[in-house]
C-alpha cells in the first residue's frame, strides 16, 4: 500500500487486536500497517464492525495492540504503562467524541480547563488559554453555561475547544457529526477543516459516511479489520 | 494534577451528588456525635465523681457491724480480714459503746461520730411524706461533715429538738419551701429547722439521743455506723490495720471471722471510678460501632459514585488524567465526606453531651459543659474524633477509589 513520504507522526506496524468473546477469538484488527503524516487530515472510513473504533482506540493511545507496534512521534506505545499512556494522551492527542462526552457538572469553561489541569498548567495561563479557545470556537458568551444549557452543535464546539486546550499535535474525532443535524454537522466539519488549514493540526476523523470523508485530505478505508485502500480525497 | 485542583474536584463531587453525600454524611454525623457525647459524658462523670469524693474527705472511714458491703473495705483486704459474713452467729452483731471505747484508745483516730438512721414520717402544713432521719453526735458532727451550709447553722452539743435538713427537703419536698426556724413534725414530734445543707439530698440530721427516741427498733448506745476521721490521711491503711486489730481483739473475732466492716472513701472512689471507666468504655464501643456503620456507608456511597461516574472517569482518562489523579480525587471525596460528617458530628455531639446530663437530672450540667472547663477537656476528643473520621472516610473510600483509578479508559468510555 503506497503512502507519500514525509514526517510520520503516527505509525501502525502489523497491528492486531484480538478480543476474546467466550470461547472464540475475534480479530478486530488484522495486521494493519499505516503511516499517518504530520499535518494530514485523514478520514478512516468503514462500515459497522470494520474495526475503525478499535483502530481509533489504538491511535488515541486508549488501548494497546494484542500484537504489532504503534509508534507515536517515533515512540513505541505498545508497552507503555497506563499512567504513561495517560500523560502521552494529554500532551499529544485531543479527542472529539460523537456524543461530545463533556462532564455534565462542569461549565463549558471548566470542561476546557480540565485537560490543562491534568497537564498541571499554571492557573492563570490555563484560564487565559481556555478563554481564547472558547472564543475561537465562537462560544465567548456561553462560557459559563453547563452542557445541558447548550445545543448539540454548541456542545460539540466545547468538545472541539477541549481537544485543542493542551495544543496537541493530533485531533482525533470519532464520528464528530454523528449526533448532529446536517447544517450543524457541516459547521463542525468546516471548523475542523479550518483547524487543519490554519493551525496545521493533524486531524484523524473516524466516520462511516463517505460524504463527510470529503472534508478530509486522505481516506483510509477499512473492511473486516484490514486496510482496503488509502487514497487522496477527490475534491 | 495539583493537590488543590484534585481537592476542588473532590469538593465538586460532594456538592453535585447532594442527597447521597448528605445521607452518607448523616451516617458519620450520628457515629461521631455518639462518640463525642459518650466520651464527654464519661469525662464529666469522672470529674463530678472526683469532685464529690474530694468533698467527702479522703480521711474518713466508715465502720459498720456485720458482713462487708459491696464497696466495703473488708472484701477487698489482701489478707481477707473483715470479709466474713455473720449469718451463722445467734447473737445480733452490733457496734456499741464498748467498741467506741476501744476506738477512743487509738491515737491515730482524730474524731469519732456515732450515727443511727431510719425511716420516719414527716408532716408539714397538712402534707405528709417519708424521709430518712440520721441521728448524729452533735458534738463531733460538724468536724466530719463536708457539706457546706446554705442557711442556718450545724447541730450543736446542747441541741435536742432541732434538725438540719438537706437542700432537696428544703426546696422541693413539700409544696412550700422550708426555711430556718420553721417547724416540721417527724414521727409525731415537733422539730425546729436550724440549718439547711448546701446539697441536693433528702437527708435529715438530728442529735443522736433524740433520734433514739423517735426511731423504732433502735437500742440506746448501739450504732448503725461510726464515722472515723483519721489523724494522718497518708497513713490511712496503717490506721485501718490498727482499728481492725484492736476491734478484732475486743470482739474476739480473728481473720476471716471478723464481724465488722471498715470502708474508706478512697477505696469507694477507686471502685466507682473503675466502674465509670468500664461503663464509658462499653458505651464508647457501642458508639464506635455506629461510627463503623457510617464508614461502611461511605464505602457503599463511594462504590455507587464510581459506578455512576465510570463514563466521566473514562473521559478524564482520555483527556490526560493519570491513575493517581483519579485516585486522589476519589480519596479526597471520601475524606471530605468523613471530614464534613465528623465536623457536624462534633458540633452535634457537643450539644448532645450538654443535654445528656440535663436529661439525667443534672440541670446545671448543660451550663457547665459550655463553661471553659467543660469544653477545654473535650478538645483532645474533638481533634481525635475529627482526625479519625477523615482517616475512616479515606480508608472506606480506598478500595472504591483504587477501583476507579484502575478503570481502563476504553471500557469506561463505553459504559452507559
Amino acid at each position: 500500500m503506497k503512502q507519500k513520504k514525509g514526517d510520520v507522526i503516527l505509525r501502525l506496524k502489523d497491528v492486531w487486536k484480538t478480543y476474546r468473546m467466550g470461547e472464540v477469538d475475534v480479530h478486530a484488527l488484522r495486521g494493519i500497517t499505516v503511516d499517518i503524516m504530520r499535518g494530514d487530515f485523514i478520514a478512516i472510513i468503514g462500515a459497522s464492525g470494520s474495526g475503525k473504533s478499535t483502530m481509533m482506540n489504538l491511535i488515541g493511545c486508549l488501548d494497546i495492540p494484542t500484537k504489532g507496534d504503534v509508534f507515536l512521534n517515533s515512540q513505541n506505545i505498545s508497552h507503555l504503562s497506563e499512567s504513561d499512556l495517560a500523560s502521552l494522551r494529554g500532551k499529544t492527542i485531543g479527542f472529539i467524541f460523537q456524543q461530545y462526552n463533556l462532564i455534565h457538572s462542569m461549565t463549558a469553561f471548566e470542561n476546557v480547563l480540565l485537560p490543562l489541569e491534568f497537564l498541571e498548567y499554571d492557573d492563570a495561563e490555563a484560564k487565559k488559554q481556555a478563554k481564547e479557545i472558547l472564543t475561537l470556537v465562537g462560544l465567548t458568551d456561553k462560557m459559563h453555561h453547563l452542557p445541558s444549557q447548550l445545543s448539540g452543535g454548541q456542545q460539540q464546539r466545547v468538545s472541539i475547544a477541549r481537544s485543542l486546550a493542551g495544543d496537541p499535535d493530533i485531533i482525533l474525532a470519532d464520528e464528530p457529526t454523528g449526533a448532529l443535524d446536517s447544517v450543524t454537522g457541516n459547521e463542525v466539519l468546516t471548523m475542523l477543516h479550518k483547524l487543519w488549514k490554519d493551525k496545521k493540526k493533524t486531524i484523524i476523523m473516524v466516520t462511516h459516511d463517505h460524504n463527510i470523508a470529503k472534508y478530509a485530505h486522505t481516506k483510509i478505508e477499512l473492511k473486516d479489520g484490514k486496510v482496503m485502500k488509502i487514497s487522496e480525497v477527490e475534491k | 494534577m495539583r493537590f488543590f485542583k484534585a481537592f476542588k474536584h473532590a469538593l465538586s463531587m460532594v456538592m453535585h451528588s447532594k442527597l447521597r453525600s448528605w445521607l452518607t454524611i448523616l451516617g458519620i454525623v450520628i457515629g461521631v456525635a455518639a462518640v463525642i457525647a459518650i466520651v464527654s459524658l464519661g469525662q464529666t462523670l469522672q470529674q463530678t465523681m472526683n469532685t464529690q469524693f474530694d468533698a467527702l474527705g479522703g480521711d474518713l472511714l466508715t465502720l459498720r457491724a456485720g458482713a462487708s458491703q459491696a464497696y466495703g473495705f473488708g472484701g477487698g483486704r489482701p489478707d481477707g480480714s473483715g470479709s466474713t459474713s455473720s449469718s451463722a452467729t445467734t447473737k445480733p452483731i452490733v457496734i456499741d459503746k464498748t467498741d467506741i471505747q476501744v476506738l477512743r484508745g487509738i491515737p491515730d483516730i482524730l474524731v469519732i461520730n456515732t450515727q443511727i438512721s431510719g425511716k420516719a414520717d414527716l408532716y408539714y402544713v397538712a402534707k405528709k411524706g417519708s424521709g430518712t432521719v440520721t441521728g448524729v453526735d452533735p458534738a463531733t458532727w460538724y468536724r466530719i461533715s463536708t457539706t457546706k451550709m446554705s442557711d442556718g447553722r450545724m447541730l450543736g452539743p446542747t441541741d435536742s429538738n432541732v434538725i438540719v435538713i438537706g437542700g432537696r427537703i428544703a426546696t422541693s419536698f413539700f409544696d412550700t419551701n422550708l426555711g430556718v426556724n420553721q417547724l416540721i413534725t417527724i414521727n409525731d414530734r415537733l422539730f425546729r429547722i436550724v440549718g439547711i445543707l448546701d446539697d441536693s439530698s433528702n437527708s435529715i440530721y438530728m442529735p443522736i439521743n433524740t433520734a433514739y427516741e423517735i426511731l423504732d427498733d433502735k437500742t440506746k448506745d448501739v450504732y448503725d455506723t461510726v464515722i472515723i476521721k483519721v489523724r494522718y490521711e497518708d497513713q490511712l491503711d496503717a490506721t485501718i490495720e490498727t482499728i481492725t486489730n484492736k476491734l478484732s481483739i475486743k470482739r474476739h473475732v480473728f481473720g476471716k471471722k471478723a464481724d465488722f466492716t471498715i470502708s474508706s472513701n478512697k477505696e469507694r472512689q477507686a471502685q466507682r471510678a473503675e466502674m465509670t471507666s468500664s461503663l464509658t468504655t462499653f458505651l464508647t464501643a457501642i458508639a464506635a460501632v455506629a461510627l463503623l456503620v457510617g464508614a461502611v456507608g461511605i464505602a457503599n456511597s463511594m462504590f455507587t459514585s464510581v459506578l455512576e461516574k465510570t463514563k466521566e472517569i473514562g473521559i478524564m482518562k482520555a483527556i490526560g488524567a493519570r491513575n493517581t489523579d483519579i485516585l486522589a480525587m476519589f480519596l479526597m471525596n471520601a475524606g471530605l465526606i468523613g471530614f464534613i460528617g465528623g465536623g457536624l458530628g462534633v458540633i452535634f455531639g457537643i450539644f448532645l453531651s450538654g443535654f445528656l446530663p440535663a436529661l439525667m437530672g443534672d440541670t446545671a450540667g448543660m451550663l457547665t459543659r459550655f463553661g471553659s472547663s467543660g469544653i477545654g477537656t473535650s478538645v483532645n476528643t474533638i481533634l481525635l474524633t475529627l482526625g479519625l473520621s477523615i482517616i475512616l472516610g479515606m480508608l472506606s473510600g480506598a478500595i472504591p477509589a483504587y477501583k476507579a483509578s484502575k478503570l481502563r479508559p476504553v471500557d469506561a468510555l463505553r459504559y452507559e
